[in-house]
């Protein structure tokens, strides 16, 4: 694993309630020349120490004591937009999965996955790609279809993926990668990036608008 | 209550007496004793058999005595309703037996001590023979059911206390065996293999987590209702095997289950000829998109594909194979298998028409 430039500078949190894995994600990030700025076990130390150290990259389980790790990403990214979130789970919870992507997490990786993909993850995720598993781009496509159903819902300001947003979401899914995906539609690497950009915005723009209309409402509620 | 019905009636009805001096006596042992009987069986440990006697002997003993403070004759004794009150005490303590007893020996101290037995004495005695029995009954139901109802809620603690131990020892054997994973890939050799194996566990104890955490959830609201699967969720078990990726939606896909079975089996069957034709680890994606009208299920792997014609050629041959079976089932359930391939591997495209799958 090379250590590209820059990476001294790129300042990394681990979140993790296991100290096992939360220790060998450490060293990790550190043989492979991150500054690990902090540690914690718990939401509230995350949050407490993402204040104080400012990371640019957030590695964070969904598993830990209270607040929990959607809870975690929300208000991190609250404080400070321009930290990257991802998320590295060993639980595969489908729901707090979608959960955190919709608060705003921009990388999904489970814990089996590679020193390498984990080095490389953290790298995309902080320049501000995003990293897709099958699993979760099935989880975003379903999300979708529900959204689009007009059974569910009348309203006409839901989000919707175009065809292409589609297609290419539909192919991580199916586990090609973005090199595959290039290759087959005929299109760069950088496009198609942007789109499973795109369809990640647009989910969590949607959840934002809808946390808006729902604290509004309480509000309305309770005069 | 019964005290002041009593009391009251005694005054009233004072002319009635022959010996006042009786009569007051009878009604001042009346209230003392239900003053001493109301803070006695107000603590637990005081409602002994003693006190249920004494109590009885009491209403007993005002019974017996309004002959004699009366005169024989009377129309009403003294105590009246009051001995209720010992009846029921009896009644609660000892279930339908106690009540049963208690009611007796009332019944037939009251009727001992009559002259004569009129209409609406015998209307009052077999109340009190028919209602000891009946409240003690009711008694006894209710601390049966608050028994159960404990019992219930003791045992839906200890469940939720299991599934909370379970997830979190789930969880750290979730990790141990992800770490040994990422290490032992790392050191190469037999640690390599030991890595692999604990990947294909943890893969396996995730789909099984997963599986009992939905059909938990499902199986309250399904109750009752035709019976239905969780496509995503049998399709999610489907990840144990080896290099399996099952992509799904997050919220489940109801389908009857004869056709959720189908279309696993199908896709099992796309998975084994993965295994055979591109390898036993070869990678290979499973993608589950509900719609309001259908289901569609592709199965992915990066083989080398299958030349064109080669399937049409067995097909001719009378070997109808993999491919046609897959066709012939998924044409069973109304829907469509489409093969497409190419540099991009193999991939299966199964589209199945359903009423609506969330619904």
């Amino acid at each position: 694993m090379s250590t590209g430039p820059g990476d001294e500078q790129l300042r990394v949190m681990v979140v993790d309630d296991h100290p096992m894995w939360r220790d060998a994600v450490e060293r990790d990030l550190q043989q492979a020349g991150f500054d690990v700025v902090a540690v914690a076990a718990t939401g509230a130390e995350a949050l407490a120490r993402f204040k104080a150290a400012r990371p640019q990259v957030v590695v964070l389980d969904l598993q830990i004591p209270a607040p929990d790790g959607v809870e975690v990403t929300r208000e991190a990214l609250a404080h400070d937009p321009s930290a990257r979130v991802l998320v590295l789970s060993a639980s595969g919870e489908q729901a707090d999965v979608l959960e955190a992507v919709k608060a705003g997490a921009t990388g999904y990786l489970v814990k089996s996955a590679s020193r390498a993909e984990l080095l490389d993850a953290v790298r995309r995720v902080a320049h501000g790609d995003t990293v897709f598993t099958p699993g979760l781009a099935g989880l975003v496509l379903g999300e979708f279809r529900r959204l689009a159903d007009p059974t569910a819902s009348a309203d006409p300001a839901q989000p919707q993926l175009t065809e292409r947003e589609t297609e290419v979401l539909k192919m991580v899914a199916k586990g090609m990668s973005y090199k595959q995906i290039a290759e087959r539609l005929v299109l760069s690497h950088r496009t198609v990036q942007n789109h499973v950009q795109n369809t990640l915005r647009k989910l969590q723009l949607h959840n934002r608008v809808e946390l808006t209309r729902w604290a509004i409402q309480q509000g309305l509620d309770e005069d | 209550m019964t005290l002041a019905n009593a009391v009251v009636l005694n005054l009233y009805r004072a002319e009635n007496f022959q010996r006042p001096a009786g009569g007051v006596l009878c009604v001042v042992v009346m209230v003392a004793w239900t003053a001493f009987a109301v803070g006695a069986y107000a603590a637990p440990r005081r409602r002994t058999a003693g006190l249920l006697a004494a109590d009885l002997a009491v209403a007993v003993a005002l019974l017996a005595a309004t002959p004699v403070v009366k005169g024989e004759g009377f129309n009403a004794t003294v105590p009246g309703f009051w001995v209720a009150g010992a009846l029921l005490a009896w009644a609660v303590r000892y279930r339908w037996v106690g009540g049963l007893v208690a009611a007796a020996v009332l019944a037939a101290v009251d009727l001992l001590v009559r002259q004569e037995v009129t209409q609406a004495n015998y209307g009052n005695v077999f109340l009190i023979v028919i209602g000891g029995p009946i409240v003690g009954f009711m008694c006894g139901s209710l601390q049966e059911m608050a028994v159960q109802r404990d019992r219930a809620e003791r045992s839906a603690a200890a469940a939720a206390e299991r599934a909370r131990l379970a997830r979190a020892v789930h969880d750290g054997v979730l990790q141990v065996l992800s770490l040994v994973q990422r290490r032992g890939a790392e050191l190469g050799g037999e640690a390599a293999e030991l890595g692999r194996l604990a990947g294909e566990q943890e893969s396996r104890l995730r789909t099984l987590i997963r599986t009992q955490e939905r059909t938990t959830d499902a199986a309250g609201a399904a109750a009752g209702a035709a019976p239905t699967l969780d496509l995503a969720v049998e399709l999610g078990r489907l990840e144990s095997r080896a290099a399996v990726s099952v992509a799904a939606p997050a919220t489940p896909v109801e389908l009857p289950a004869e056709v959720v079975h189908e279309l696993c089996a199908v896709v099992g069957a796309c998975l084994d000829n993965v295994a055979v034709h591109v390898g036993e680890r070869a990678p290979a994606w499973v993608l589950l998109e509900a719609f309001p009208d259908r289901v569609e299920v592709s199965v992915r792997d990066e083989g080398p594909g299958i030349p064109a014609g080669r399937l049409e050629q067995a097909a001719a041959e009378g070997r109808l194979g993999v491919s046609g079976s897959i066709r012939g089932r998924v044409a069973d359930l109304g829907g469509t298998a489409t093969l497409s391939t190419g540099s991009f591997g193999t991939e299966w495209e199964i589209v199945v028409p359903v009423g609506d799958p969330r619904g």
